[in-house]
């Protein structure tokens, strides 16, 4: 088998481009896809570079089925997974919802484009909301928002190791400025920097005798008693809360004496870094906070940036009509600091959009 | 302008005659850099010079950001701008049609094909492209790309591309360029180059190298490029 990554080296890619190659770095066996803008070059260089590593692709008739072949080809202990934006991320909220439910190690890649409806290909952050909570179900899923090729990369390999760790659905949240834009990134081999990839098992089809030699394994997700789909979400929330602690990234800087703190995720949390280093060389104490993890949500952390700064106000900012907003303040439910919003669907923000709302509001 | 080791620099074609080169390569190798410069660099030289954005895939995402800028500097821009645009939606993902037809214009042409793979084969969209004895296919190469990221990698890369005339060699990192890594890989290109029989156009470096390169390093010319494509937001 060809080694993936020859060297460690600072190399220059696109962001659809470096998921395909950590994928392959993080040893996924087949990708399941259907095209759609932003996420278009991840399939398009797995599929280039798959048959080279010996790796396999399938592009379905649709994304319900994308996401439910996935979901098949986890329970025959492949590392699989799939990549979707917008109606498609719509489409897949069917068989994510059935990965939360069988507790299934899925992987997928949602570079968001905007919305409502189905034809908009442009930069948005609009689907936030849908890949945190979509679906009928509580939202037990792992969402990781990414700002930099450097983490996409990173992310990506180390989504499907939480993926197979704890057997929740996993996500990287990306944008179509993400997908597209080009910057430096160091590849490496995981395994060269000490980083395990978690080995992957079948679920079904296992060796031995149930009742005899093993233990039935159960994977379910139809309940026709009430009773027993209470028992059963109670039971998932309990183990998705528990471990929380562990799953919770966030980065936090120039809180610590903050008037004001600039709360972004993704993208959007460049130009925020940018512009509290400018508000900071004007005099102007401005602090940053950006949860990497939008599901769980830093919550705790949040809150005791807000209690040690003393800030008495909070911007969020996000290109979207605040679906970030209303995702913090359930999760901040019963601080008093003062919220103000900068909204800008489909529109990227750079750090003087930040400046001047910060200078408009303080 | 092309500068050699002696010093002299010198125009590339002889100023009488007409320049048509089209920059394909791997997605994000740098093509609608080169074009640009290119295209800036003959208007420059007081030439007549039309810039054609070729992308099939996504032409919102190419030139448009810069094509306003690029009017002002005396260009034609056959591309989509916002206001051509605005309102499209996915229809809106088309070429600008006056681009079948940019080979019959006077003056130079300079085409930026867009998106990789299919390389000069986007170029069968033009009239006259199959048979003009003026156009030149230009493969632009950046050897921190993965894709051409070893000699090897770069010639399988050249033979999946069709028709190729010369390569340009256009090793960076965006903002962590260094000496070392443009020398490095203007070294493979050009070796890969040698062994494929195809002539290396000029190595393309970012101007704020000049003072510091050796031009003694490699028989090939320099062209400092002034990086416009960040300018384009996405």
């Amino acid at each position: 088998m060809l080694k993936v990554v020859e060297e460690t080296k600072k190399a220059f890619l696109t962001g659809n481009e470096t998921i395909a190659w950590a994928a392959l770095a993080a040893g996924a066996d087949i990708m399941f896809g259907y095209p759609i803008t932003p996420q278009n070059e991840v399939m398009h260089y797995w599929t280039r570079l798959a048959p080279k590593y010996g790796r396999d692709f399938l592009q379905t008739e649709d994304e319900i089925s994308a996401g439910f072949t996935v979901c098949g080809a986890v329970q025959a202990g492949k590392k699989a997974f799939t990549a979707t934006a917008g109606p498609g991320n719509v489409l897949m909220q069917e068989p994510f919802g059935m990965a939360e439910a069988m507790r299934l190690p899925i992987f997928a890649v949602i570079q968001q484009r905007g919305g409502p409806s189905s034809g908009t290909v442009v930069y948005s952050q609009q689907e936030v909301a849908l890949t945190t909570y979509g679906g009928n179900g509580e939202g037990f899923r792992i969402v990781y928002s990414t700002a930099t090729h450097q983490e996409i990369y990173d992310y990506t390999i180390k989504g499907f190791n939480v993926a197979w760790k704890y057997r929740w659905p996993t996500f990287l949240l990306g944008d179509g400025y993400q997908a597209k834009m080009r910057e430096p990134l160091e590849m490496y081999d995981p395994e060269e920097r000490g980083i395990k990839l978690e080995p992957t098992y079948p679920l079904v089809g296992l060796p031995g005798k149930i009742g005899e030699d093993r233990e039935p394994q159960h994977l379910c997700n139809i309940y026709s008693l009430e009773e027993e789909l209470y028992d059963v979400v109670t039971r998932l929330a309990a183990e998705y809360e528990k471990i929380v602690p562990e799953l919770i990234e966030w980065q936090e800087h120039s809180c610590e004496d903050a008037d004001i703190i600039i709360l972004t995720h993704g993208i959007v949390s460049r130009a925020a870094d940018d512009a509290v280093k400018a508000l900071r060389a004007q005099g102007i104490k401005a602090g940053y906070f950006r949860p990497i993890t939008l599901r769980p949500y830093p919550a705790q952390q949040l809150r005791e940036a807000i209690a040690k700064s003393g800030a008495k106000k909070l911007l969020i900012a996000e290109s979207s009509y605040g679906q970030f907003e209303r995702l913090t303040k359930q999760e901040i439910y019963g601080e008093t600091i003062k919220i103000e919003t900068l909204y800008m669907p489909g529109v990227g923000i750079v750090d003087y959009d930040i400046i001047n709302k910060v200078k408009s509001v303080l | 302008m092309v500068c050699r080791s002696n010093g002299r620099c010198q125009d590339t074609q002889p100023v009488s005659a007409r320049v048509v080169e089209a920059y394909i390569g791997e997605y994000a190798s740098g093509k609608s850099e080169m074009a640009i410069n290119r295209a800036l660099e003959l208007k420059s030289q007081g030439r007549q010079v039309t810039l054609v954005d070729l992308d099939t895939v996504e032409p919102f995402y190419t030139l448009r950001p810069l094509k306003e800028f690029l009017e002002q500097q005396g260009l034609t821009v056959i591309g989509l701008s916002k206001p051509d645009s605005f309102g499209l939606g996915e229809t809106g993902a088309m070429l600008a049609p006056a681009a079948r037809w940019a080979l019959r214009r006077e003056g130079d042409v300079i085409f930026d094909v867009g998106y990789g793979v299919y390389g000069a084969r986007t170029l069968n969209l033009v009239e006259d492209a199959e048979s003009s004895a003026e156009l030149r296919v230009i493969a632009v190469i950046n050897y921190s790309r993965p894709m051409t990221g070893s000699k090897a990698r770069i010639i399988e890369y050249i033979k999946e591309l069709g028709r190729v005339d010369a390569l340009v060699a256009n090793t960076h990192l965006g903002d962590e360029t260094t000496l070392e890594i443009i020398e490095e890989g203007t070294r493979i290109i050009i070796e890969c180059a040698e062994e494929m029989g195809i002539p290396v156009d000029y190595i393309a470096v970012d101007k704020k190298f000049s003072g510091k390169w050796n031009p003694d390093l490699f028989p090939v010319p320099v062209k400092w490029i002034t990086r416009y494509m960040p300018a384009a937001m996405w």
